[in-house]
């Protein structure tokens, strides 16, 4: 791995604009021209935690799909593992878990275990490891009985932690997670997020980008926080040295101060 | 190689897991294809006449040759459909997006995901063949399998070209492909499913010798019905498979364009 688990420097993202009626059917061929990121640079360390922190629409989602691999950037680059996101996406893809933050993404009809065995197999994992690694993540999740029932029979909690579970399978350098206890309840996501530290982070030495808007979760996880608002960066850095540069108390007066937002606001619902 | 294969394998063995949890359609299929075959028996025997005969290559029933017609129809509606089906699954379930950032490219996810369909398709045919030998007297003895082999893998490769440019303009545009339907609508006409090419108008027979469909048939139904050797059918082969050579690395390039515009745009889930 080189020296940063990622490194993106001066990198854009802008969508093209939405048409409606017959101008719809051009927007596929449609000039990019509504920024999304807005040159951001920033470096996440081999064994680093680092949490996007930013309202709707701030470009916390966009930015982490470009580093999957799922966008391609306007301008700058994204190296996640020493690879560029979008020059050698198979190699990034190699050392990447995504876990979207979505309960969607299986097989409705086939089994939690079905499931992964699958997408396990698809990034070239053998049986013989998945028949010890998925029960052994599984227990960690509390996931045992989920492994053989159907997945349209259970809750979106569950799915929720299954999905990260497939983030994790293959032991990923880097794992990405947009917002990834949204779906779980309050027990779940401190058991998540104890799992993510204890033995994500220490143990396994895994590089972590996460979106969140929850506060404690970011104050727990994060070695530092990168502030962004309408795609910019307006602040990267530990949160004590946050609260420190804002001479804020809190980490959610710091983030209303250097942003103008309200901490409430990270809690509306996603606009797009 | 081997991986791509082993790749292919796993979406065959997904699909049949998820056929598997669904007993009933399979049943339903096979009477279908009962039904299908008794349709084209009693039809063939209602418009039969020695004229008829005489439009048809020597020895062939109207019956033997409508459905011959018919199933292979079929695979090219499964070639069509399957590709873009496949994608339109995977982007209204949300699988799209977590086989994106799996070690397998879309392109092996596509092919991969169209291989059940595609094995299906080739099943029902040989029910609603057997239903036809068994009850309607389908000259099916006089088949040269060989023959038929090559002329499946011919078709398969020139229509799945056609599948994978319908799946692009899903990607681009997100609904039901027009292209797909007008190729449809204009084979059953001049493809030559249920009459001969040559009773079309001559600008129509112009048509139909631009369309693989027409090869396709003209070979399956030489190999099934009158036993033609891979030598007696190497015209038709030859032209599927010129089909199979432009449009297949085409159809892919075009794909691979239309992934990388909606990797541009943000639009790649989109419905």
């Amino acid at each position: 791995m080189s020296e940063f688990a990622i490194t993106i420097d001066s990198l854009e993202k802008s969508f093209p604009r939405a048409h409606s009626g017959w101008r719809a059917f051009l927007q596929p061929f449609a000039s990019p021209s509504l920024p999304a990121l807005r040159g951001i640079s920033l470096q996440v360390r081999p064994g680093e935690a680092l949490a996007l922190l930013g309202t709707n629409g701030a470009g916390k989602s966009t930015l982490l799909r470009i580093l999957a691999t799922l966008l391609l950037p306007t301008r700058g680059t994204a190296v996640v593992a020493g690879f560029d996101s979008a020059r050698e996406p198979a190699a990034v893809r190699r050392h990447l878990g995504y876990h979207a933050g979505s309960d969607l993404g299986f097989y409705a009809r086939l089994t939690g275990g079905e499931n992964l065995r699958f997408f396990g197999r698809l990034n070239h994992l053998s049986d013989s490891f998945l028949r010890t690694r998925i029960p052994a993540l599984a227990e960690q999740f509390e996931l045992g009985s989920a492994l053989d029932r159907q997945v349209r029979t259970l809750s979106s909690g569950t799915i929720q932690r299954l999905s990260l579970l497939r983030a994790l399978l293959h032991r990923p350098k880097v794992l990405l997670l947009d917002e990834p206890t949204r779906s779980l309840d309050a027990l779940a996501a401190a058991d998540f997020r104890r799992f993510l530290k204890e033995e994500v982070l220490e143990q396994e030495g895994t590089s972590l980008l996460f979106a969140s808007h929850t506060l404690s979760e970011i104050e727990l996880l994060a070695n530092r926080v990168a502030i962004l608002k309408e795609g910019n960066l307006v602040a990267l850095d530990t949160p004590a040295a946050l609260r420190s540069r804002s001479r804020a108390s809190s980490l959610e007066e710091a983030f209303s101060r250097l942003t103008g937002h309200s901490a409430r606001s990270l809690e509306e619902p996603a606009a797009s | 190689m081997i991986r791509v294969l082993r790749d292919f394998l796993l979406f065959f063995q997904r699909d049949l897991r998820i056929a598997s949890t669904y007993r009933g359609p399979f049943v339903l299929e096979l009477v279908e294809a009962l039904f299908g075959a008794a349709m084209f028996y009693y039809v063939a025997r209602f418009v039969d006449s020695p004229q008829l005969r005489e439009a048809l290559p020597q020895g062939t029933t109207y019956f033997a040759y409508s459905l011959v017609g018919f199933v292979f129809f079929d695979y090219l509606h499964a070639a069509l459909d399957s590709f873009d089906r496949t994608l339109e699954e995977a982007r209204d379930t949300g699988t799209l997006e977590p086989l994106l950032v799996t070690q397998v490219s879309l392109p092996v996810i596509l092919v991969g995901s169209a291989t059940y369909p595609f094995a299906v398709t080739t099943l029902r045919i040989a029910v609603y063949l057997g239903w036809g030998s068994a009850l309607f007297g389908f000259p099916l003895r006089s088949a040269n399998w060989l023959s038929v082999l090559v002329v499946l893998v011919a078709t398969l490769l020139s229509f799945s070209g056609l599948g994978i440019f319908s799946s692009a303009y899903l990607l681009l545009f997100k609904r039901g492909n027009p292209s797909k339907w007008f190729f449809l609508g204009i084979s059953s006409v001049v493809g030559g499913m249920l009459f001969p090419v040559s009773i079309l108008p001559p600008w129509l027979q112009v048509v139909a010798h631009l369309n693989p469909v027409t090869y396709a048939l003209e070979a399956m139904r030489a190999a099934l019905l009158q036993g033609a050797s891979l030598s007696a059918i190497a015209k038709p082969l030859l032209i599927l498979f010129v089909f199979a050579l432009g449009l297949l690395p085409t159809s892919i390039l075009t794909f691979s364009w239309a992934l990388q515009r909606t990797k541009i745009t943000g639009t790649l889930s989109h419905r």
